[in-house]
């Protein structure tokens, strides 16, 4: 087996190792990131937390699980890279900025999935510096799912000259439909994501990390703006989001999603759809 | 009965059915219903097709799902453009959704349609008792708050339990299988009798799932894969075991358990069905509702052998004419006692106004491919379950074949149709 990669027996529990993952890292000096890639085999997906999981984001249960459950799963090797001691970056502290999968194809419930996570693209940033979790989900040796999240580490340096950024183009226009998204979402998310992050449950943690209050999950606002869009969706598609600005619970916001010529732009935005929180497209593949 | 035109039956499909608090425990209605839906969207081709409506319902609903079965197309790959009803007759639903989309497409209001129907014995429902839900209301009228607190104070701790739904007439407060005793001593049905239609159910089903029938009616749901509660090496002497739990011969075996799942049938004009590649399976020729006299001493779950009595008169049919007979089997007892009705003189005189007997048919066409004992009895979706079952089997045996189709509900109600073989 290659020297770069580390095998995990199964999906590490993600209680301890965010409590490592909130530690900050006192190294100084340039960002250190692992050039390992983690795997776990013959991973089971429980179909009880499937459910729970659809039902929190608002997909109907179905056979095939939506490909935002796919990144879930990937999640827990994304705190696991960037809680060892050869990474001077931290999740917790973290910003999640952008996403981008591709469901190759749809994955059953029932499929017993083989996950792989790498840390790859560490590059500087006006404010720190961006590096992309790379996941992949294979059923025997096809690639049924793959994942980049994209995370600014604020304050961690690398060389170089940081990208130009490139605004998401947004238009405003009023919402297809108001969601009203209730205090106690972060704690259902928690639950289906098992991402314990506090500020997504705690008022104190949520000021520590300068939110008034406890903010929802990037990825339920990305799951749930999928869900509308499920029925519409073919079996093969790619989602690139960017999150904008964090959603204070409890909240109220506005979603739209229209066609566009190469399949949807959707947003998850202000109740007056003035501001987004949230950009996407998605693509048939 | 002449009609400008008759519906036929494409196809169906369900999901299997599985037994409540278990496989689909999870699942709402609105899951179950749009998993059927998808199904027979994928059989048949339908993915982003405009059909002219799909009618279905539950029997046990949520109030949040007072639009059901529009949620259920929006959550479909059918067009959003398609239009819904949510239909309601207990037991009856299935069936009465199939007929009420047939008599459309008859009369040339619409083209293609689906009937059918779900239910989740798992998500039921579970309201606040009566006391509290009165005063909640009245709180939230109340302008001030001394009045809104004089409105909460009404509540006594014994209200606060949450009422779960029953399965019992709210005018006798007698459930279906209290019910059915009665019926069952009334026409002295013996237990032997009931544990020998119970056991000829699960192997007739078990015998049409080992033999492929369900391929093309059923698509496998939450990893389930055939119907949960088919138990195919029962036998009269194993049911013979089981202890009464209605009167002194009905038991759980001999009566149809509480069933999660969902079923559609998708029905067309001949054309329309011809000019999309689609087969026809059986045409509806007719159908009928009737109820009894409820709560006046009727048998509750006998109205089908009044609809029946209509149905042949007025298609000038004797009982004896069909080729096959699906009596929906609420409970083995049921069954038995709308065969002994029609071939009671006494019966068939005084409640049908008939000058003889409907008169006996023959058991070897009876539920040949099992029915809701062996399958399950998700409410809504049986009568469903059984026109698609009907519809195929009546194909398969050609010529104008006819079959009858029963189901029986709650509130002394009963449904019952005629399809005939394309």
């Amino acid at each position: 087996m290659d020297a770069d990669v580390e095998v995990l027996a199964a999906l590490p529990r993600l209680g301890p190792l965010f409590a490592k993952a909130l530690a900050p890292s006192f190294q100084r000096g340039a960002a250190r990131v692992p050039r390992r890639t983690v795997r776990v085999c013959g991973v089971h997906q429980d179909p009880a937390v499937v459910a729970d999981y659809d039902r929190v984001c608002g997909f109907p249960l179905r056979d095939r699980v939506p490909p935002t459950w796919l990144h879930v799963l990937t999640f827990g090797l994304h705190v696991h890279l960037l809680s060892g001691s050869d990474s001077t970056i931290r999740l917790a502290g973290a910003v999640h900025v952008s996403n981008r999968m591709r469901l190759h194809r749809p994955v059953d419930a029932g499929e017993v999935l083989d996950l792989s996570v790498r840390v790859d693209n560490l590059r500087p940033h006006r404010r720190g510096a961006l590096l992309d979790m790379v996941g992949e989900v294979r059923v025997a040796d096809e690639l049924v799912w793959d994942g980049v999240s994209t995370y600014l580490a604020p304050g961690a340096s690398t060389s170089g000259t940081p990208e130009a950024s490139t605004a998401d183009e947004f238009v405003a226009q009023p919402p297809t439909a108001i969601w009203r998204l209730g205090a106690d979402l972060g704690r259902d998310y928690r639950r289906v994501s098992t991402d314990p992050n506090p500020i997504h449950t705690s008022r104190v943690a949520a000021r520590a990390f300068g939110f008034a209050r406890p903010i929802i999950h990037g990825m339920w606002t990305h799951a749930r703006l999928l869900a509308a869009l499920d029925p519409r969706l073919p079996g093969a598609y790619s989602a690139q989001v960017s999150f904008l600005r964090p959603i204070l619970l409890p909240a109220t916001v506005g979603a739209w999603w229209r066609p566009a010529h190469d399949g949807w732009r959707a947003a998850v935005t202000t109740p007056d759809g003035a501001k987004p929180y949230l950009v996407a497209a998605v693509s048939p593949i | 009965m002449s009609l400008p035109r008759s519906a036929v039956v494409v196809g169906g499909n369900r999901t299997p059915f599985a037994k409540a608090g278990g496989a689909y425990a999870a699942a709402s209605n609105l899951d179950l219903l749009t998993s059927a839906l998808d199904g027979l969207v994928a059989r048949f081709g339908l993915a982003g097709r405009e059909l002219d409506e799909v009618a279905a319902g539950a029997v046990l609903k949520h109030a949040r799902d007072f639009n059901l079965t529009r949620e259920a197309v929006l959550s479909s790959a059918l067009a959003p453009t398609t239009p819904a009803v949510d239909l309601q007759q207990a037991c009856g639903t299935g069936l009465e959704a199939v007929v009420y989309i047939a008599n459309k497409i008859a009369l040339g209001q619409a083209e293609v349609g689906i009937g059918g129907g779900v239910d989740s014995a798992s998500d039921a429902p579970i309201a606040v008792s009566e006391g509290l839900r009165r005063a909640l209301l009245a709180a939230n009228r109340a302008k001030t708050l001394p009045q809104r607190l004089r409105a909460l104070s009404r509540i006594r701790p014994s209200q606060l339990a949450p009422v779960a739904p029953q399965v019992v007439e709210p005018r006798t407060g007698l459930s279906m299988g209290e019910h059915q005793a009665r019926t069952t001593a009334t026409w002295s049905i013996s237990r032997e009798a009931q544990d020998e239609l119970a056991a000829a159910s699960h192997h007739n089903l078990a015998a049409a799932w080992s033999s492929g029938f369900f391929d093309d009616l059923v698509t496998p749901y939450l990893g389930v894969t055939t119907d949960t509660i088919l138990r195919a090496d029962t036998s009269v002497e194993k049911l013979a075991t089981l202890r009464p739990v209605f009167g002194d011969s009905m038991t759980a075996g001999n009566s149809t358990a509480l069933t999660d799942g969902a079923a559609v049938v998708l029905l067309a004009a001949p054309d329309w069905a011809q000019r999309n590649g689609l087969p026809a399976l059986a045409r509806v020729v007719d159908a009928q509702v009737a109820a009894v006299d409820h709560p006046g001493g009727d048998d509750l779950l006998l109205a089908p052998a009044h609809a029946v009595a209509t149905l042949l008169a007025r298609n000038g049919m004797a009982l004896s004419d069909f080729e096959l007979y699906e009596l929906h089997e609420a409970f083995a007892s049921t069954v038995l006692a709308t065969l002994a009705a029609w071939e009671s003189a006494a019966f068939c005189s005084e409640r049908l106004g008939l000058s003889a007997p409907l008169g006996p048919i023959d058991h070897d066409r009876l539920n040949i491919t099992g029915s809701s004992l062996a399958a399950g009895h998700p409410f809504a979706a049986t009568g469903a379950r059984i026109v698609a079952t009907a519809a195929k089997l009546l194909h398969e045996r050609g010529g104008r074949a006819r079959g009858l189709v029963s189901v029986c509900a709650a509130g002394g109600q009963g449904v019952v149709a005629i399809l005939e073989a394309v």
